[in-house]
């Protein structure tokens, strides 16, 4: 037990690097020895939690708090000062339908339109998603060649900037782009990918698998490198088939992670902005446009910068993700227990 | 019928050879026990009978049947594993049940034989339990349920006890003893503890360096071990060395002549020997009678016995276990007796010397 403990602490001790971090923190002993005394042991701890609390403050807290507000009032001015107080108005207007399941038939049509072009887009997305995530996971969870260049492979389109996947892509996709390039050479028509809506909802959620999927592999792929090998063993001695193996042993030990994975995914599926909104525009016509390109239209785009009604539809988003964030917690914890 | 033969038997991985040349019969029915010191290939052999591993020479037989080729699932053996290995979201029921499962055998026969395993291992309580909330003793029992659910035809256990304190231990090796008297299924044991490996074997396989050194019962290695690692690795403390030559009187010399021992009688020996008698076969005795001298430098005192470490006059060291309590005392020159029933003579090359 003792020799576990003792070998990093004496790299700590020896490398370069950590001793010109013990010099560097050196400067700090002095003014933290004197905050301390000013403060106490428990005031520290406040000391130390302060920079974030600001931060968070700064940058999380206040423009919700300011959101609210906007929410609440009316007119076209950025000013709150300036802004008549005009209660629930914009959240009923947003929640004006003949009937739920007809966004045509809403005031704010659009809104609407948003709310089941990304409950569709989630939707799909996730499937696809999670799917393509598990199945690369188990593949590369084989003793394969070149695991680690897949591996690579399959994480680089994380490390892209969402606009930059869009532009790759619309390049690819486009009228005269790369794919139909190859089609025609097949001897095939041309497919206009961004004028008929089947098409560009297919490619938005394809896209979007493309460029996060390497996230999600990887947080599968550690849950399955995590399930020791001897089970896998037992298993075979037990006469296990594969697919039972699948089913009946990786599979529920995946679990947790793969609840996990499937939250995180749906939590980013019902933001998702930008990526769609540069590929498609959130075309053809309305076919693609989900609630978060609403919500900026509203209040950054339009003829009439609505900020009021902008707002009251990013509230009623925000709880949303408030309330699945808190399912995700609650999972995590459950799983922690 | 020879419930399993090996013959030729190799494995490397890489360029590393792990086995070579394993030959090996074990009958229906027997209980053989794979000892040898860490990294000698005793899992290896365990997990190439198995099918966990491929061999990379020789062929497997079980029950006259060449299983070489085939996959662990085919041959019908069952593995109790050294980290137990049980399904950690499964039940300790769910565990024992999976590869009845797998058979699938009707439910009224799997449930009558869970519950059965479970009389036996005294598990009834805790069927509905996962794996994690049980003691290691308890998933020690699961692990052996498990394998023996399945009734098959040779049970393999690696280490299976080193995970349990020495008490426990002590009484799961009864268990297995009793186990094996009541189910008189084959199994093979690998452990590196030679206690277990002489209560438990009814043969005893000695393995180094990836050979086998000797295979015999238990009595067979104790009293006539083949060889230098054999005898030097079976009894504790271990047998005594003392290097020498065959002098002019049919008695061992000391490279430095400082020391002359009894031989074993009737032994045809010359040149370059070596002499073995273990710690027990060594007594203190009056001066009159004494075959060596040894200078103490450690009295282990035990109650029951205590073991003296010392000496002889060209320095080599002599271990001897003595009765009760010796009043002898660090420093000491006591006079000792070697049992001439008891020695051992090797040659040269290591070899038992026999008559
Ligand atoms: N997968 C592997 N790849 C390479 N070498 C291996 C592999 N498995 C085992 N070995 C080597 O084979 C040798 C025998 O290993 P094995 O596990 O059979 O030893 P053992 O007798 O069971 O030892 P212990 O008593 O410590 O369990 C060791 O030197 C080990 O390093
Ligand atoms: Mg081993």
């Amino acid at each position: 037990m003792s020799e576990t403990g003792s070998p990093p602490r004496a790299i700590l001790r020896d490398s370069h690097a950590s001793r010109l971090i013990q010099a560097v923190a050196g400067l700090l002993d002095r003014p933290m020895a004197w905050i301390q005394r000013a403060v106490g042991g428990r005031g520290m701890a406040y000391v130390f939690l302060a920079p974030n609390i600001l931060f968070f403050g700064l940058f999380v807290f206040l423009p919700i708090g300011i959101n609210m507000a906007m929410s609440l009032t009316g007119g076209t001015n950025l000013f709150l000062s300036e802004r008549p107080f005009i209660g629930g108005d914009h959240y009923r207007g947003l929640m004006q339908c003949g009937s739920y399941l007809d966004p045509a038939s809403c005031r704010e049509d659009h809104f609407w339109k948003g709310v089941s072009n990304t409950l569709k887009f989630t939707l799909f997305q996730m499937v696809a998603m999670v799917g393509t995530a598990l199945v690369t996971a188990l593949v590369l969870n084989r003793k394969i060649r070149g695991r680690g260049f897949f591996r690579a492979v399959y994480f680089f389109p994380v490390l892209l900037s969402p606009v930059v996947v869009a532009l790759i892509w619309k390049w690819i996709l486009q009228r005269d782009g790369l794919l139909n390039g190859a089609i025609t050479l097949a001897g095939g028509e041309k497919i206009l990918f961004f004028v008929e809506p089947g098409w560009a909802m297919f490619w938005a959620v394809f896209v979007s698998v493309w460029a996060h999927m390497g996230f999600y592999t990887l947080i599968l792929l550690a849950g399955l490198q995590a399930i020791p090998a001897d089970l896998y063993e037992a298993a075979e001695m037990d006469g296990t088939k594969p697919m039972r193996v699948l089913t009946r042993i990786t599979l529920p030990l995946l679990w947790p992670n793969l609840v996990v994975v499937l939250v995180l995914v749906l939590i980013k599926a019902v933001q998702t902005f930008d990526e769609v909104f540069v590929l498609t525009g959130g075309g053809p016509g309305t076919a693609t446009l989900m609630v978060v390109q609403y919500i900026y239209e509203t209040a950054f785009a339009n003829q009439v910068q609505n900020f009021g009604l902008a707002a009251a539809a990013s509230m009623l988003l925000g709880s949303l993700l408030f309330a699945l964030t808190m399912l995700q917690l609650w999972i995590a914890r459950r799983k922690a227990a | 019928m020879a419930g399993l033969v090996l013959k030729g038997i190799g494995k490397s991985f890489g360029p590393v050879e792990v086995l070579r040349g394993i030959d090996l019969e074990v009958a229906n029915g027997e209980f053989v026990v794979f000892v040898g010191p860490s990294g000698c290939g005793k899992s290896t052999l365990l997990r190439v009978i198995a099918g966990l591993e491929e061999v990379t020479a020789g062929t497997i037989r079980i029950d006259d049947e060449d299983v070489t080729g085939q996959r662990a699932a085919e041959r019908g053996l069952a593995m109790v594993f050294q980290s137990y290995a049980l399904y950690p979201h499964m039940s300790v029921y769910r565990n024992i049940a999976f590869a009845l499962e797998n058979m699938r055998l009707p439910p009224a026969e799997i449930e009558a034989r869970v519950r059965r395993a479970a009389t036996m291992l005294r598990l009834t309580d805790y069927l509905d339990r996962k794996p994690g909330a049980l003691s290691g003793g308890q998933r020690q029992r699961v692990a052996i349920g498990r394998a023996v659910v399945r009734d098959p035809k040779i049970f393999l256990f690696d280490e299976p006890l080193s995970n349990l304190d020495a008490e426990l231990r002590v009484a799961t090796r009864k268990e297995l003893a009793g186990l094996h008297a009541e189910i008189g299924g084959t199994m093979i044991y690998v452990t590196h503890d030679q206690v277990e490996a002489m209560t438990l074997a009814n043969r005893i396989v000695v393995l180094n360096k990836g050979r086998i050194e000797q295979v015999g019962t238990p009595l067979d290695l104790y009293n006539r071990p083949a060889n230098l690692f054999v005898a030097g690795f079976i009894g504790s403390p271990r047998m005594n060395f003392i290097r020498g030559r065959v002098g002019p009187e049919g008695r061992l010399v000391t490279p430095d002549g400082k020391v002359t021992l009894p031989l074993p009688p009737g032994l045809a020996a010359a040149g370059e020997v070596t002499l073995g008698i273990r710690p027990e076969h060594v007594a203190p005795c009056s001066a009159g009678e004494a075959d060596a001298r040894i200078a103490v430098e450690l009295v282990e005192q035990l109650g029951s016995e205590s073991y003296l470490y010392g000496t002889l006059a060209d320095g080599t060291a002599l271990t001897l276990r003595s009765p009760l309590e010796d009043p002898a005392r660090r420093g000491e020159d006591v006079p000792v007796r070697f049992d001439p029933a008891r020695l051992h003579l090797f040659d040269a090359a290591g070899l038992a010397i026999r008559p």
